[in-house]
């Protein structure tokens, strides 16, 4: 049991890492974000369900249980109302250089007006 | 198992960090601010495993909450300002 908890510990804190190293590495904002929310948050759940099995309370595993639901759902709603609110100040044009700043739709109602 | 677990997310907050303290964009710094958050809710729940009592691991519901109001009262603000 020691070993499983120390292995999932470890394992968690591997994804964390990877989330650091790739909102540092990755080119964009939405990329940055992609990495930056998704990897801690299965980190946090091995590491507590690791440090559920080495404490082995009932109030641990209550108080873990509760932290893994609230991150669960807290995380994507923080992450999608962060790129919401960077997306509606992203200046966007009709023809873009990239999928990020190019806004098809408008495009295609520029040129087909109801 | 402590003490890498401690390395492994000492590498992945300085990523966060540099990433809150060089971002070009305000979006960026929030972005690291919420990963530093969750490096530090990751960390409080490794070190309660250390002790084997688990005597801090209330304060870990408190970081999660705490971590997520600032992220959307950020990002409302954002939304307000612009970047």
């Amino acid at each position: 049991m020691e070993t499983v908890s120390g292995i999932l510990i470890i394992a968690g804190s591997a994804l964390a890492m990877i989330g650091g190293i790739g909102a540092l590495r990755f080119r964009d904002l939405y990329s940055r974000m992609h990495a930056a929310a998704k990897a801690p948050t299965l980190g946090l759940v091995f590491v507590s369900i690791g440090a559920a099995i080495a404490i082995d309370t009932l109030l641990a595993y209550t108080t873990l249980l509760l932290v893994v639901i609230l991150q669960l759902l807290s995380s994507p709603v923080g992450a999608h109302a962060l790129s919401r609110a960077s997306r509606r100040q992203t200046p966007v044009a009709l023809d873009g250089p990239d999928h990020l700043t190019r806004d098809e739709q408008a495009a295609e109602h520029r040129r087909d007006p109801v | 198992m402590t003490a890498v677990a401690i390395v492994l997310l000492a590498i992945g907050a300085a990523g966060f960090l540099f990433r809150l303290l060089r971002g070009p964009s305000l979006s960026d710094r929030v972005v690291g601010l919420d990963g530093l958050q969750s490096i530090v809710v990751i960390a409080i729940v490794v070190a309660a495993a250390s002790t084997d009592s688990g005597i801090t691991i209330e304060t870990v519901l408190v970081a999660v909450l705490v971590g997520f109001v600032g992220t959307t009262a950020l990002s409302r603000f954002i939304e307000r300002r612009g970047n």
